[in-house]
C-alpha cells in the first residue's frame, strides 16, 4: 500500500487546524480508508483530547522517534472509527527534540501501511512547522475569513514554495453566512482570490463544534451539524470524489419544535432574516 | 570578525572547493556556489568544506550567492540545510544572479557612474538583484534594508534641464523628453506576505502583491495584478519612477525617498469606484512623484500613465 501524506496548517494559531485534522481524519476513516492522524504540535499537545483519546497514551511521537518504543506501540486506536489511529505529540518535550529527516522517514513507513497520513502542525513557522511539513506531499492550509488568517495563510503558502509539496489546498473555516450577507466578513471568493489557490472546502461556523471537542467526539459524526457535513464532503474530495463546493447558507431550523416555531414567525433568528 | 574572515579566504585560496568561493561581504561571509556545478558535487563540496573548516563555522551568518540557479529552488534549500547542519552558520539570504540581470546592472552601474560625475550623485552598485528566501522570517534585517537601500539624499529631485541635461537616466527621460526605460524583470507569479523582490531594474509582475510582501526595484513597477504590498519604485533615488497597477487595495507606495500616505487610500478607492460607474477607470492606479511628493491617481486608460517627469508639468 502506498498512501498519501498530508499537513493540515495555518500559520496563526486558533484558526481550526487541530479540529479539522480531526474530522478530516475520521471523515477518511469512515470512508474506509486506513488513517494515522499524528499531532506535531510537541509540548502543546491538543489533538488526542479533540479526538477523546488522552486517557489512553502510552507512548508519543518523541518515544517514537528516539526509539523508546515501536510504531506499533504508540498508534492509539480511535474509539469510534474502524481504521483510525493516533500518534499524540510528548507533552513534556518541544519541538526541538525531533527533526524533519526524523518525520519523514516515520512518514515514509507508515505511508506502507496507510492510505492517509494527516499530520497536525503547530501554529507558527518555527522547527515545529518545518518538520510538519516535511515529510508531506500535500497541505490543507486552514484559514478564517479574517485578515490576520488570510495574511498568515498566504505566508505559508509562500513558505511551502521550496518544499516538496506540490499541491496546496485551502479550507476556510467559521464562515458566517448572515455576516457575509451584510458584508460585514470576506466572503469565500474573496478570501480565494487574495490566496490564489483552490479550495478544498468552506466550512461554516457552529456551535457544535464546541460542544463536540469538550466530548471528544468529531463533529464530522453529528449529520444535523452543517460543518460536520462539510467535514464529510472535504473528507470525499480529498478521497478524489468530484464534490462541487458550496458557500454555507445561513441555517434553517431543523428539530420539530423549531419548524413549528419558524411556521409561527417566532423564531428570532429566522424571522430576522426574512 | 574581520581576521576570522581574512583566515578563511587565505585558506581558500589554497585549496578551496572548486564549486564554493568563499569571501566576505562586511561583517557576513559569502558563499558563491557555482552554478555549473551539478548541485549534489555542489552540496557535497559544501558540506566536505564545511566540515574541515568546522571551529571558523562555529557561529555567524551568510550570505549565499546561488547564480543563475532559479529564485525560490528547492534547491536554496538543500544547500541551506547542508549549511545549517554541518556548521553553527545561518543562512541570511540567498543571492541569485541571472547572466542577463549582471550584465544589466553592470551597464546601470557605467551609466549611473557617468551620471555621479556631474551630479554626484553615487549609485549603490554593489546591490545586485536579491530575491530573499521566502524560507526567512521577515523580521530585523529584511525590513530595516528596505531604508538602507534609499541613499539619505535620494530625495533630491532631478531637474531635466538642470546640470542633468543630455545625460541619459536610468528609468527617467533624457534631455529630450523621451523616457528611458530601464530593461525589467518580468515576475510570474504571486508574491506572498514576507516575500521581499528586489531588482536592480524595473519589475513586471505578472500576478499579485499580496499584502506584507514587498517589490523593491531601481526602476519603475508595473503590476498585472492587484497591488496590495509594498511597492517601491525607485529605489536608489529616481524621482521619475512610476507605479503602475491593474488594480490595488491599500497599497504601500513608496517612489525614490517619498512615502506616499496611506491614508489617502480612502479617497482614491472612492474616486475609482466613482470612475468605474461612468467606465473611465479599470480599478487600477498610478503612482509618481510630482510637486515633491507621490501622487496616486486612477488609472486611466485615455490618458495614458503620467511619468511624473514631464516638464511640463513641473
Amino acid at each position: 500500500m502506498s498512501g498519501k501524506t498530508i499537513v493540515m496548517t495555518s500559520g496563526k494559531g486558533g484558526v481550526g487546524k487541530t479540529t479539522a485534522t480531526a474530522n478530516v481524519g475520521t471523515g477518511l476513516a469512515l470512508r474506509s480508508n486506513r488513517v494515522v492522524v499524528i499531532d506535531t504540535d510537541i509540548g502543546l499537545r491538543n489533538l488526542d483530547v479533540v479526538m477523546g483519546l488522552e486517557n489512553r497514551i502510552v507512548f508519543d511521537l518523541v518515544d517514537v522517534v528516539e526509539e523508546r518504543c515501536r510504531i506499533e506501540q504508540a498508534l492509539i486506536r480511535d474509539k469510534h472509527a474502524g481504521e483510525l489511529y493516533l500518534i499524540a505529540a510528548a507533552q513534556t518535550r518541544d519541538k526541538d527534540c525531533v527533526s524533519e529527516q526524523q518525520l519523514i522517514d516515520l512518514c515514509r513507513r507508515l505511508e506502507e501501511d496507510f492510505d492517509y497520513v494527516v499530520v497536525d502542525c503547530p501554529a507558527g513557522i518555527e522547527q515545529g512547522f518545518r518538520n510538519a511539513i516535511a515529510a508531506a506531499r500535500e497541505a490543507l492550509i486552514v484559514t478564517t475569513p479574517e485578515v490576520s488568517a488570510i495574511r498568515d495563510a498566504d505566508r505559508i503558502i509562500g513558505l511551502l514554495h521550496p518544499s516538496d509539496i506540490r499541491h496546496a489546498r485551502v479550507i476556510i473555516n467559521r464562515i458566517k453566512p448572515e455576516m457575509v450577507r451584510q458584508g460585514d466578513m470576506m466572503s469565500a471568493d474573496d478570501v480565494l482570490e487574495m490566496l490564489g489557490v483552490e479550495a478544498v472546502g468552506l466550512v461554516p461556523s457552529d456551535d457544535r463544534v464546541i460542544t463536540s471537542t469538550n466530548n471528544g467526539t468529531p463533529v464530522v459524526y453529528d449529520a444535523t451539524s452543517p460543518s460536520g457535513r462539510e467535514f464529510v464532503r472535504i473528507a470525499a474530495r480529498l478521497d478524489g470524489e468530484h464534490i462541487p463546493m458550496v458557500e454555507p447558507e445561513e441555517e434553517r431550523p431543523d428539530s420539530i419544535m423549531d419548524r413549528v416555531r419558524f411556521l409561527m414567525g417566532m423564531n428570532r433568528r429566522t424571522s430576522a432574516n426574512v | 570578525m574581520s581576521t576570522h574572515t581574512q583566515m578563511i579566504d587565505a585558506q581558500n585560496t589554497i585549496d578551496g572547493p572548486a564549486a564554493i568561493k568563499v569571501s566576505t561581504r562586511g561583517a557576513l561571509i559569502n558563499f558563491e556556489v557555482d552554478d555549473s556545478v551539478p548541485i549534489e558535487a555542489a552540496c557535497r563540496e559544501l558540506r566536505e568544506h564545511l566540515g574541515r573548516f568546522r571551529e571558523l563555522y562555529a557561529g555567524g551568518e551568510v550570505l549565499v550567492d546561488v547564480g543563475r540557479r532559479m529564485l525560490f529552488d528547492e534547491q536554496q534549500l538543500r544547500i541551506r540545510k547542508v549549511i545549517e547542519s554541518e556548521s553553527g552558520l545561518s543562512v541570511r539570504q540567498f543571492w541569485c544572479e541571472p547572466a542577463i540581470l549582471e550584465a544589466e546592472r553592470q551597464r546601470i552601474g557605467d551609466m549611473l557612474a557617468q551620471q555621479s560625475a556631474i551630479t554626484g550623485y553615487v549609485p549603490r552598485s554593489d546591490e545586485p538583484a536579491i530575491a530573499s528566501n521566502p524560507d526567512e522570517p521577515d523580521d530585523g534585517p529584511t525590513a530595516g534594508s528596505v531604508d538602507d537601500h534609499v541613499p539619505a539624499d535620494a530625495a533630491v529631485e532631478p531637474e531635466p534641464d538642470g546640470p542633468m541635461a543630455g545625460v541619459l537616466k536610468v528609468g527617467g527621460l533624457a534631455a529630450d523628453g523621451e523616457r528611458v526605460g530601464v530593461p525589467a524583470l518580468v515576475v510570474r507569479g504571486t508574491c506572498r506576505a514576507g516575500e521581499v523582490l528586489r531588482l536592480p531594474g524595473s519589475a513586471v509582475i505578472l500576478g499579485n502583491v499580496n499584502p506584507g510582501a514587498q517589490i523593491i526595484a531601481v526602476g519603475d513597477i508595473l503590476v498585472f495584478g492587484a497591488l496590495r504590498g509594498l511597492a517601491h519604485a525607485g529605489a536608489e533615488g529616481d524621482a521619475t519612477a512610476t507605479i503602475v497597477a491593474m488594480s490595488a487595495a491599500n497599497p504601500i507606495l513608496r517612489i525614490a525617498g517619498y512615502n506616499w500616505d496611506a491614508e489617502e487610500w480612502g479617497d482614491i478607492e472612492s474616486q475609482i469606484s466613482a470612475g468605474r460607474r461612468g467606465q473611465g477607470h479599470n480599478g487600477g492606479i498610478t503612482a509618481s512623484v510630482r510637486n515633491r511628493a507621490v501622487q496616486v491617481s486612477p488609472y486611466q486608460k485615455n490618458h495614458g500613465i503620467n511619468h511624473g517627469g514631464n516638464p511640463n508639468e513641473r
